[in-house]
């Protein structure tokens, strides 16, 4: 099977379950952020950068700044939306 | 890893746990892109206007209506 259980290694290592959760509670996190990361680039890219010049302008990275901190509010207004209230 | 760890009711619990929220960001984050498409059209301003924000919660709301709507439908 894995490295793990070779049987050279005498008794295996024991992982609690609380260290497997750690684990992968860290690695969902991560998916997550990466994901989020992903998706703010390609919105905020498409609302701010729309035609790329030479640098990146004061009005382009203010409008970036401000993407960013909508599509955190926008997550939340729709999380809650589903959440929250059931008519 | 001791494998009978991977089985404890604990664990399949915590899985379970797990499988739920994951599956509950998806569908926020996927909702958001949408939503955020149809519903903040110009440059993103210092805050939504109440039309955005309110956009934004009946796009969330009129997609549970809808999955609602396709569920029963697909049951018949």
């Amino acid at each position: 099977m894995d490295s793990f259980s070779s049987p050279s290694s005498g008794s295996p290592p024991k992982f609690s379950t609380d260290d497997i959760m750690t684990q992968l509670r860290t690695q969902l996190e991560q998916a997550y952020a990466e994901e989020f990361l992903e998706t703010v680039r390609g919105k905020c890219f498409d609302k701010c950068i729309t035609k790329p010049g030479s640098s990146l302008s004061g009005s382009e990275s203010s409008c970036i700044s401000r993407c960013i901190d909508r599509y955190i509010e926008a997550t939340g207004i729709i999380g809650k939306a589903l959440f929250n209230q059931r008519h | 890893m001791d494998p009978s760890s991977m089985n404890s009711p604990e664990l399949q619990n915590l899985l379970a746990q797990e499988k739920q929220n994951a599956m509950i960001s998806e569908m926020i984050s996927k909702l958001t892109s949408s939503c955020w498409d149809k519903c903040i059209t110009g440059s993103p301003g210092s805050k939504f206007s109440s039309s955005e924000a309110s956009c934004l919660t009946n796009c969330a709301q009129r997609y549970m209506d809808m999955s609602l709507i396709i569920m029963k439908r697909l049951q018949q």
